[in-house]
C-alpha cells in the first residue's frame, strides 16, 4: 500500500508562525552555506594575489577582509539560529496552550464551574507572558537581521573595491577581475536572502 | 455531552459510567470512562483522550465535584486512555496517576510532573480510596505489554480496560450487553487483532475466574453483567488471538 504525501492547507496564525520560522531557518542555513563558499573563494583570492605579487597587494588585503566577512556572517547567523530556536519553543508552547485552552473553555461552556474560570484566567496570564516573550524574540530577530544586513553592505563595498583593485593587477588583472566579479555576485546572493527574511510575514504578522 | 449512569451504589461508594456522546466526531473511537467514589473522593478510570475532555468533564461534573478527584487510573498508555491527563491535572495539580511502571516515563509526554505518577509493579497494587480497597490486577499483553484492570471487591466490579471491548454499530449501543451472542460478534475482530498473546490471555482468564464479579466493565462497548461475565471469560479463553488477517 502506498500513501501519497500531499501539502495540506496553510495553518492559522500561530501554526503559520511555526511555518514562517521554519522558512526563516532554511534561509539562515542558505546564508551559512553561501558564507562558507565565500571563505573558500577568499582563500583562493589570497593565493592568486600572492602570485600576482606587489601589484595585487591591495587585492590581497581585501581578500583577507572577505575571509573576516565570511566569519562574521557565520557568527551572526549562529546568533540568529539561537533566537529562532527560542521562537520555536515559544510558538510550540503557544500552540499547545491554544488547544488546551479551547478544550477547557469548551468544558466550561458545557459545565460552568467557578474553578474553571480561575484556571482559564491563570492560563490567560501565562499565555500573555508567552506572547510577550515571542514579541521580544521577534524584535531580537529583526535587529539581528538588520545587523547582518549592514554587514552585507560592507561586503558589497569590499566587492566593489576588489573590482577596482583588480584593474591594477597588471598581468593578473583578468583573473582578479573575474574573482572580484564572483565576490560581487555572491554578496548579492546573500543580500537577496536577507531581503527575503526581512519581508517575512513573521515580522509583519500577516 | 456524555451521559452518566450509576452502575453501583452503596452510600458514598459509587461506580458511575460516563458513556456515549452523540456529538462525538466519528473519527474518534468511542470510549467509556468510569468514576469510582468513596467517602467524598473519586478515582477516574481511563479518563480518555484530550479531544473528549469537555464531554467527559461536563458529564462528570453533573455527578461529582471534579476538584474532589484524588487520582486517575490509567490501564495502559494509549492516547484514548489518558491523553487528557494534562487537562485533568490543570484542574487538580495534586492528583496522582496510577500506571504500569512500564509506561511511567512515556505517559508524562501527555502531561504531569514526577510527583504525579505512581508506578504499578507487574504483580499489581492495592489502591486505597478513603478506606475503600481497589486492586490493580495484571492484564499484561491484553493488549498493552504493561496493562492493568481494576477490581473492586466490595462492589464486585471489574474495570477491564480494552479486554471485553466491542466496536458497536449505530443502533446497538446499549450500555449493558443484552444478547451475548449478538454482542460478541462486535468484539471478536477487536480481540483477535488487538490482543497479542494467547498465553497471557489464558493466564488472565484463570486469574479473573477466581474473582467474584457482577459486572465486567470495558473501556469500549457494553458492560457484561451476571452470567454474561463468565460467558465472556469462556469465550475469550477459547478465542485464538494475535492474528492479523493478511
Ligand atoms: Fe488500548
Ligand atoms: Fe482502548
Amino acid at each position: 500500500m502506498t500513501h501519497f504525501l500531499t501539502m495540506s492547507e496553510p495553518p492559522p496564525q500561530t501554526g503559520a508562525d511555526l511555518l514562517r520560522i521554519v522558512r526563516i531557518n532554511e534561509e539562515i542555513k542558505r546564508v551559512v552555506g553561501v558564507s562558507l563558499k565565500i571563505n573558500i573563494m577568499a582563500l583562493n583570492a589570497i593565493f592568486l594575489a600572492k602570485r600576482a605579487g606587489t601589484a595585487a597587494r591591495g587585492f590581497a588585503v581585501l581578500s583577507n577582509e572577505f575571509r573576516n566577512f565570511s566569519q562574521d556572517l557565520r557568527s551572526s547567523m549562529a546568533v540568529l539560529t539561537g533566537v529562532v530556536y527560542g521562537c520555536v519553543n515559544e510558538v510550540s508552547v503557544m500552540l499547545q496552550d491554544l488547544r488546551f485552552t479551547r478544550l477547557l473553555q469548551e468544558a466550561g461552556r458545557q459545565a460552568p464551574q467557578a474553578a474553571l474560570a480561575g484556571i482559564l484566567e491563570r492560563r490567560e496570564e501565562k499565555s500573555a507572558g508567552h506572547r510577550e516573550n515571542l514579541a521580544k524574540l521577534r524584535g531580537q530577530l529583526k535587529r539581528a537581521f538588520e545587523e547582518a544586513f549592514q554587514m552585507v553592505e560592507l561586503g558589497g563595498v569590499l566587492a566593489k573595491s576588489a573590482k577596482i583593485e583588480a584593474a591594477y593587477g597588471q598581468g593578473f588583472a583578468l583573473p582578479l577581475a573575474q574573482v572580484s566579479g564572483e565576490f560581487d555576485q555572491i554578496v548579492e546572493e546573500i543580500r537577496a536572502s536577507l531581503e527575503a527574511l526581512r519581508r517575512s510575514a513573521f515580522f509583519s504578522g500577516n | 455531552m456524555k451521559t452518566t449512569k450509576t452502575i453501583f451504589q452503596d452510600g458514598s461508594h459509587k461506580w458511575v459510567a460516563i458513556v456515549r456522546d452523540p456529538q462525538k466526531p466519528h473519527h474518534l473511537i468511542d470510549t467509556n470512562e468510569y468514576l469510582v467514589t468513596h467517602g467524598g473522593r473519586g478515582l477516574l478510570l481511563d479518563p480518555g483522550g484530550a479531544e473528549i475532555f469537555p464531554a467527559v468533564f461536563s458529564a462528570l461534573a453533573t455527578e461529582f465535584d471534579p476538584s474532589a478527584l484524588a487520582g486517575i487510573f490509567a490501564s495502559h498508555q494509549d492516547p484514548d486512555i489518558c491523553s487528557s491527563l494534562a487537562l485533568w491535572l490543570e484542574f487538580n495539580p495534586q492528583m496522582h496517576c496510577y500506571v504500569s511502571w512500564l509506561w511511567s516515563s512515556f505517559i508524562p509526554h501527555f502531561g504531569g510532573t514526577v510527583e504525579t505518577f505512581v508506578q504499578i509493579p507487574d504483580p499489581g497494587l492495592n489502591i486505597a480510596l478513603e478506606g475503600l480497597l481497589l486492586q490493580a490486577v495484571p492484564a499484561h499483553y491484553l493488549h498493552s505489554s504493561g496493562n492493568f484492570n481494576l477490581y473492586d471487591k466490595t462492589a464486585k466490579l471489574l474495570f477491564s480496560g480494552d479486554v471485553g471491548a466491542a466496536l458497536l454499530p449505530a443502533g446497538e449501543e446499549a450500555l449493558f450487553v443484552e444478547d451475548f451472542d449478538r454482542h460478541i460478534r462486535h468484539a471478536e475482530a477487536f480481540h483477535r487483532r488487538w490482543m497479542g498473546s494467547n498465553d497471557a490471555k489464558r493466564r488472565w482468564c484463570e486469574r479473573i475466574s477466581q474473582l467474584e464479579i457482577d459486572m465486567l466493565c470495558p473501556q469500549h462497548g457494553a458492560i457484561y453483567q451476571g452470567a454474561d461475565v463468565q460467558r465472556f471469560i469462556n469465550w475469550f479463553d477459547e478465542l485464538q488471538v494475535g492474528i492479523v488477517g493478511l
